[in-house]
């Protein structure tokens, strides 16, 4: 049973957030994203996971100040929820125990190979 | 160096702004407008652009898209359950408001909701018809006549079928059977059509027993109705019985003008059909349907005039024609066009000028009253006539409301403030406004559907239903006419409002009350007052017409109507009836005549001096015998009576002193020995007497006495008897008795000559009932409109008085600064009003002939009416605010 769902760049994202705290809106994320795993992110991808993430109660938001280069609008700062919270802790808890449970042979093979 | 902003492509941002969330849209247009600057200082305009493009593109996706519907849309059931409670309870709060709208709307709805019930009523008329949609009535229309006849020539249905592929069925249905029915010494009247065969293919009438198909074939074959059916057989099975038919040419279907002629027996008749015409709602009644292949017999004895192949007299015959499925209208005009082109080329009646054949869909056919229609019915004026009073007192009552609530805007002035804050827009609180007018509406409709029960049968009670017979009967469509109706009502009521209380600006109507703009005033005043002057232009008017109806009832004819019964001979020989009547105890005199003078008949000739050149000159003809001078009270004042019925009697005239001057005499005495010869028929005519004048044309057809000739020549119609008897109706029905003597068969059918006088001015007494109506119903809304604000402005001036009061102000001076504004109205309203109805009245009644004075006494007492309304009401709630105690209103606070 999946108790936590949450996909690979959700994670991503999520822990995005996380690493910006105060700081996380859509801009930032992106390039905090960008520059720290090397990939493009499309303005579109980012904002329909947050919305999807906020959805499933992960993440909230607040509207901010509002900035001239916005042409006036709002930025949309996101934080991480208790929920949220959860939810990355069970998939880093997840994680840990797979990392764990892997025989250290298959992985010095793999680095001998 | 920012203020140049550089901007995106314009159509992906609206592209963007389209289709994106409204959630969403300002927080991502953000991010998009900060990375495209950062871009465009990195990299050029035209990447940025290419990459905004990219970004919008890969924006459309399914989470940020918006949703189809209006996002505001989700919650929708609440907000209506809002709106309606927040409605329920305004009107709960502000019980008078909310009873005066809803009183005034429910007023002027229940007339709105008679007239729709009028239409309904007349709408449902010819529905029964299979082919209805397809049924058309052919019209003839003449050059310079007012409209057209409903009538058409006799052989234009035969016509019609025989050379227009397009007509599915044509039938003729000629009137003119009226008279007795002879069966087993058992005699009932009846009247009808002759019809075709093709009769029952155009209409959907089904015959209760006996073929349509072979019923109308055959000569000397009828179809009778049910009700006749059981008059004379009772249970036995009518079909197959043979009845003797006279006719007595009984004005069919007209049936107000009595009389009828001496019996002409037409002979025997086979009944073929019986048919439930109760059961059906058409604009054609009949008792009987005599075959149309009876005719030729009757024209061989020279009973009947044959019609058959006369294209010029177009007034005896109703043509109804079924077109094919696929035709329309045009293609029937048309044909009628190419057969009036074909036919009336070589014609040269007077009658047939600028000959026109139209077609009238059966439809129409109810509400569309023609010249010699087929039953009495209201002319499509009437019910504009109507309507307009209709809408007048409905957008009165509108009004009103628009009124009221604009005034009271301060009461809601708070809420408007919290729910614009609280995130509605415009839309919903015009659709908040909207909603709580729709409910008062609703609430009036309950409410007038309850007062139409007590208008409905006092319509139908007033003496003009008794010709065009209203049933109003309230079908369930009717009920969704009237749901409907509210609910345009109300929209149109609360639309104004709507859109003006949710125009105010949340900050200056939460921050200070006062400032709020209550409408124009100027507006409201010029509302009200229109509303007062409408009032007093119906009071006067009707007060006006109420005086010409008893002007009309005491006017002096001229001759003595008291105590004299008219009696319809019914063809019975009048010397016998008279020599009958004369031995009843208490009757003084019998005379006899053809028509009843001034109750609307009129015969007339024209005439000119014997062997002389001069014009013909009209004249009326009242046939009348010796006795009807002295019976009547007529005075000779020149030459003598006419002499008794004998050799040569009808050789000599009576005429009245009109004539004596119209025919060019100055002295009655003159006239006396002349011999005049007439136009048709060319008979001498001597005058032997002079009459003082005395009316016999109808009061409101004509101002003119008009010339008159008296002539004794047997051909009468009625007996006049005068009776001086304590015991009237006991004479009446000795005389009754003695009827029966003479004749067992006809019912004694008798007339007061005061009340037939009467009758002919009901019209006008129904005219004033309605138009008494609309009055009370203007005023009455006017009123409540006034009691409103003069409720609404003592509500608000609480303290104002209260402070007044306690600083010394007395009562009367307080109240008389409340009514200031609305004593103002009501002055300018009568200032207006007055002269306009005096102007507007004048206009018509200068057409009137015989019309009362219209002095300023009728505006004067129409005004007093209106201010002493006025008064009232304004009084009611003025005096009553500057009594109250001060302590009241200032304690609070």
């Amino acid at each position: 049973m999946k108790k936590y769902q949450l996909g690979e760049f959700e994670e991503v994202v999520m822990l995005t957030v996380g690493v910006l705290y105060n700081e996380a809106y859509g801009v930032s994320i992106k390039k905090e994203i960008e520059t720290r795993l090397s990939r493009k992110v499309s303005v579109g991808a980012l904002q329909s996971a947050l919305k999807r993430l906020e959805q499933k109660g992960y993440l909230k938001s607040f509207d901010g100040e509002s900035t001239q280069e916005r042409a006036g609008r709002p930025k949309r700062y996101f934080s991480i929820t208790a929920l949220g919270k959860r939810a990355m802790e069970y998939t880093k808890s997840t994680r840990d125990d797979l990392w764990r449970d892997i025989p250290k042979i298959a992985l010095n093979l793999k680095i001998a190979g | 160096m920012m203020n140049d902003k550089p901007l995106p492509p314009r159509i992906f941002l609206h592209f963007f702004r389209w289709f994106c969330h409204p959630e969403l849209r300002d927080s991502i247009e953000g991010d998009l407008m900060e990375l495209y600057h950062e871009r465009y200082h990195e990299a050029g305009k035209r990447k940025a652009d290419r990459n905004f493009a990219i970004d919008v593109l890969l924006l459309c996706r399914p989470s940020i898209i918006r949703p189809v519907q209006e996002y505001n849309h989700i919650n929708n059931y609440d907000m209506f359950r809002n709106y309606f409670k927040v409605g329920i309870r305004n009107i709960l709060k502000y019980k008078m408001f909310s009873f005066i709208n809803v009183f005034g709307l429910a007023v002027a709805m229940s007339v709105c909701m008679l007239i729709i019930l009028m239409i309904a009523d007349q709408k449902s008329y010819d529905q029964f018809h299979e082919k209805k949609d397809r049924i058309y009535r052919i019209l003839s229309d003449q050059e310079g006549s007012r409209h057209p006849y409903a009538t058409s020539p006799f052989p234009l249905a035969n016509a019609l079928k025989a050379e227009y592929p397009i007509i599915e069925e044509s039938t003729n249905v000629t009137p003119g059977v009226g008279g007795d029915i002879l069966y087993n010494h058992q005699v009932v009247e009846a009247g009808g059509y002759f019809a075709e065969p093709s009769f029952f293919r155009v209409f959907s009438f089904e015959l209760e027993q006996g073929n349509a198909n072979k019923a109308l074939v055959a000569p000397n074959t009828i179809v009778i109705s049910k009700a006749l059916a059981y008059q004379l057989f009772r249970d036995e099975n009518p079909i197959g019985k043979t009845v003797e038919f006279s006719d007595r040419q009984l004005p069919f279907p007209l049936k107000h003008n009595g009389g009828g002629a001496t019996p002409v027996s037409w002979g025997s008749f086979t009944i073929t059909g019986v048919l439930d015409e109760a059961k059906y709602r058409s604009h054609l009644k009949f008792d009987i349907l005599v075959s149309m292949a009876s005719r030729p017999a009757l024209y061989a004895e020279k009973k009947l005039e044959d019609l058959s192949n006369n294209w010029e007299w177009y007034f005896r015959t109703y043509t109804y024609t079924v077109l094919a499925p696929d035709k329309t209208r045009n293609d029937l005009a048309d044909a009628l066009n190419d057969l009036v082109a074909r036919k009336y080329a070589t014609i040269k009646a007077e009658q047939t000028k600028g000959f026109r054949l139209e077609a009238q869909a059966l439809g129409d056919v109810q509400l569309g009253l023609q010249g010699n229609d087929t039953s009495d019915r209201m002319p499509l004026a009437g019910y504009y006539f109507l309507i307009v009073l209709a809408l007048v007192i409905m957008i009165s009552a509108c009004l009103n409301y628009t009124n009221l609530s604009i005034a009271r805007a301060l009461t809601r002035a708070k809420e408007i403030g919290i729910r614009k804050v609280t995130g509605a827009n415009r839309k919903a609180l015009v659709f908040q406004f909207l909603s709580e007018s729709v409910i008062t509406a609703l609430l009036a409709v309950t409410m007038a559907i309850i007062m139409l029960l007590f208008i409905k049968p006092a319509f139908k009670g007033l003496w003009i239903n008794k010709h065009l017979n209203f049933e109003l009967p309230s079908t369930v469509p009717v009920y969704f006419i009237f749901i409907g109706f509210a609910l345009l009502i109300g929209i149109l009521a609360g639309i104004y409002p709507a859109f003006h209380l949710s125009g105010y600006q949340p900050v200056s109507v939460l921050k200070k009350l006062n400032n709020i703009n209550l409408g124009k005033l100027g507006l409201r005043k010029v509302l009200s007052v229109s509303q007062f002057v409408i009032s007093l232009f119906f009071i006067t008017t009707s007060i006006l017409i109420f005086n010409q109806f008893k002007h009309f009832l005491a006017f002096d004819y001229g001759f003595t109507s008291s105590n004299v019964v008219n009696i319809q001979l019914q063809g019975i020989d009048h010397q016998k009836l008279a020599n009958e009547l004369s031995a009843v105890p208490g009757v003084v005199g019998v005379s006899a005549c053809n028509i009843i003078p001034a109750t609307g008949e009129n015969n007339n000739i024209e005439i000119k001096k014997a062997d002389s050149e001069a014009e013909y000159a009209p004249a009326g003809i009242l046939l009348t015998d010796d006795n009807f001078i002295g019976n009547l009270g007529l005075k000779i004042i020149a030459g003598k009576n006419l002499p008794k019925a004998g050799e040569s009697s009808d050789r000599f005239i009576v005429v009245n002193k009109e004539a004596v001057e119209k025919l060019g005499y100055k002295y009655p005495a003159e006239i006396i020995g002349e011999v005049f010869e007439t136009k048709w028929g060319k008979e001498s005519l001597e005058v032997i007497g002079v009459v003082e004048d005395f009316r016999y044309k109808l009061l409101v057809n004509s101002h003119d006495i008009g010339p008159l000739v008296l002539r004794n020549q047997p051909n009468f119609m009625y007996i006049n008897v005068k009776v001086i008897s304590e015991d009237l109706m006991g004479t009446v029905a000795k005389m009754e008795e003695r009827w029966k003597h003479i004749d067992p068969i006809h019912p004694f059918k008798y007339e007061f000559f005061d009340d037939q006088l009467a009758t002919t001015h009901q019209g006008i007494l129904d005219i004033v009932s309605i138009l008494g109506f609309i009055a009370f119903l203007s005023v009455v809304i006017a009123c409540l409109g006034m009691l409103g604000m003069a409720m609404y402005t003592a509500e608000r001036k609480k303290k104002e008085i209260g402070i007044r009061k306690v600083l010394g102000a007395e009562t009367l001076k307080i109240a008389f600064l409340l009514s200031r504004e609305f004593l103002k109205v009501l002055m300018i309203a009568i200032s207006i009003g007055a002269p306009l109805s005096y102007a507007l009245n004048n206009l018509w009644l200068q057409k009137l002939p015989n019309r009362v004075d219209f002095g300023f006494g009728t505006v004067f007492l129409g005004t007093l009416v209106l201010l002493t309304l006025g008064l009232i009401t304004i009084g009611s709630q003025t005096l009553r605010a500057s009594k109250s105690n001060p302590v009241d209103s200032l304690k609070m606070d």
